[in-house]
């Protein structure tokens, strides 16, 4: 549910070799307890400047009275959204992690696919949670199709994309992008999956619209979730900051259920889970980290 | 491995011609490594640095490299040892006193590739270490920056096979131990052992060298061999492998090198693995900025 902007992102500070302010690495090691999400190095400038912008808008002086506000006063929550709303804003674009498609296409799908070749259905189920503008789910949709005459010969693929914000969907079904969101999307992706509009954008063509179903969906929803069921793959980058501690759990325990065994749950490409869920394996593939749901016959359930 | 495979190795190690010899500073380095760090006297690090003329020339380029960010670079042997700091003149050391036993004018793998795994391993070995309170981190750190060391032996003694197993990794995305049981009939652990051995290194360093891939073979020193076989699956899938993509799903926890470090360290159950793997993340880049100094000239040459 990040939005998927089409602005340009505010550049990043200049690294300079004057120390950083001791209270940005506090905040940086709250915002990994509360959310999982962990800032790397370089941004932490960018968080930097975040704060700066916040503070400014609060009307406070000093970092310390930053760092009260996000610990200490009532609004903390709210205002500790806000922060990483700022940081993470303009994330969204199309291939945003190359690293995990790789680990789907070169590891997972020949996994799943051996494993339930004896299926009389050839059918992969994946769910794309908080699609926000249609970004990821058309990358996957992409994906998916790019193997439909290798690994995925004979299967149906079927993507299935929720956001809680009607006008996030009615966006993604439109599946037009300009440059910001097609700044990772290679040539041949764009000549073979976009038409064009005008100079500036690109549609996705039908044959990838065709893979998608866009709904709206709460995941705090309980009754609704239990209607998830049977998925392979569960994508959810950069959603569950929006939920406090205990809704978290839920939703991940929902997520947990909904996938098959041997099915495999993403989050974002900083995301973790932290100990929220001691069911899921945490497993690396070459640049990136997933949690796997262990198969039945693995026998580590 | 049959009897008649490892004589055949110990042969072709005892024969080589340009047999490397253990590095002149290598034991005294390895003694200073044993100490604690508050007994380590400074000028006996000066002296061993200012024992080779390459190697003090590296220590002040890396001490003047970008990471440091110095206004002005040092220009004594002592100013440099002082910015670096102790452990990083122990790797620079190390790695310039290794890179010189092993001329790397025949390499079919290539050695920036190797060093960044090799430092990267060191580093992560380090860092794990770090997180379980009873275990000695300097050995760690040695532990990894010496794992792989049969794939140099393999370079020398085995150029022609050890070319062929790297191109079937490569083709097929499979780690290079595979590849080289696959077209060798034996690994980098096998020669990596009779160069160990032949260099009398500690038997703990030994058993590292031999069962990185298989802790559970180790006799000796287990929890020091699983601590370098998960460190050195971590660096292969956080950008510090041997570049390139190797298809694998690494389960760390359920890996049985999880169980055997957690039966001798109890705290590793409180380590946040994704946590530990972001931090990483962080220290990858000196990594490559550390290598790309060291060989900088070697570097530039290659490309």
């Amino acid at each position: 549910m990040t939005t998927g902007t089409q602005t340009a992102m505010t550049p990043p500070a200049t690294k300079v070799s004057e120390p950083m302010d001791p209270i940005f690495r506090q905040i940086r090691d709250m915002v990994y307890k509360v959310c999982g999400i962990f800032l790397l190095e370089e941004k932490l400038y960018l968080m930097a400047d975040a704060c700066g912008r916040r503070m400014k808008e609060l009307g406070l002086r000093t970092s310390r009275e930053y760092w009260d506000r996000l610990t200490a006063h009532a609004n903390r929550e709210t205002e500790l959204r806000h922060l990483l709303n700022e940081v993470t804003i303009g994330e969204t674009c199309l291939f945003r992690s190359q690293p995990q498609l790789d680990a789907l296409r070169k590891v997972i799908l020949p996994e799943l696919v051996a494993e339930k070749t004896k299926q009389v259905v050839k059918r992969l189920r994946i769910w794309s949670a908080g699609c926000s503008t249609g970004e990821e789910s058309y990358t996957l949709a992409m994906n998916m199709l790019e193997e439909s005459e290798a690994l995925l010969k004979g299967w149906t693929v079927e993507i299935l994309a929720t956001d809680l914000n009607d006008r996030s969907i009615e966006s993604a079904k439109a599946g037009i992008y300009g440059d910001y969101a097609l700044r990772a999307t290679s040539d041949y992706f764009k000549r073979k999956y976009f038409s064009t509009i005008d100079k500036k954008k690109l549609q996705v063509c039908p044959e990838v619209k065709k893979l998608i179903t866009f709904s709206r969906l709460n995941l705090q929803d309980d009754s609704k979730m239990l209607f998830m069921r049977g998925m392979d793959l569960v994508f959810c980058c950069n959603v569950l900051i929006y939920f406090d501690g205990p809704s978290k759990s839920k939703v991940i325990d929902h997520f947990f259920s909904n996938l098959n065994f041997g099915g495999y749950f993403f989050l974002g490409t900083s995301e973790s889970l932290m100990k929220l869920n001691d069911k899921f394996h945490l497993v690396h593939f070459p640049g990136t980290i997933g949690y796997w749901k262990p198969s039945l016959k693995s026998g580590k359930l | 491995m049959t009897t008649a495979i490892a004589t055949t190795i110990r042969e072709r190690v005892d024969r080589l011609k340009t047999i490397p010899s253990i590095p002149a500073v290598f034991l005294p380095l390895l003694k200073l490594l044993n100490a604690p760090p508050e007994q380590v006297k400074l000028e006996e690090v000066i002296k061993l640095v200012s024992y080779d003329n390459t190697i003090a020339a590296q220590c002040l380029r890396v001490a003047s490299s970008p990471l440091f960010g110095l206004a002005k670079s040092p220009e004594s042997i002592k100013g440099a040892v002082l910015t670096l700091g102790l452990r990083r003149v122990q790797t620079i050391l190390l790695t310039c006193s290794l890179g010189q036993a092993f001329p790397t004018n025949n390499w079919v793998l290539d050695p920036i590739v190797f060093w960044r795994h090799s430092l990267g391993c060191a580093m992560v070995c380090r860092k794990f270490s770090e997180k379980l309170a009873s275990s000695d981190h300097d050995k760690a750190y040695m532990a990894g920056l010496l794992h792989d060391i049969g794939f140099l032996v393999n370079c020398l003694a085995f150029s022609e096979e050890f070319g062929v197993a790297i191109k079937h990794a490569l083709q097929e995305q499979i780690p290079f131990g595979e590849a080289e049981r696959a077209t060798m009939g034996f690994t980098h652990c096998e020669t990596g052992r009779a160069l160990a051995e032949k260099w009398h290194l500690s038997n703990d360093i030994v058993q590292v060298i031999a069962h990185h891939h298989a802790p559970e073979l180790s006799k000796t020193a287990q929890p020091l061999v699983a601590l370098v076989h998960l460190s050195d699956l971590l660096c292969r899938v956080r950008g510090l492998g041997y570049g390139y993509y190797e298809r694998h799903k690494v389960d760390l926890v359920h890996n049985p090198a999880w169980a055997i470090l957690q039966n001798q360290h109890r705290d590793l159950e409180g380590v946040d693995l994704a946590h530990f793997t972001f931090e990483l993340d962080d220290a990858v880049e000196e990594v490559f900025e550390l290598v790309a100094t060291i060989f900088g000239s070697a570097a530039a040459k290659k490309h």
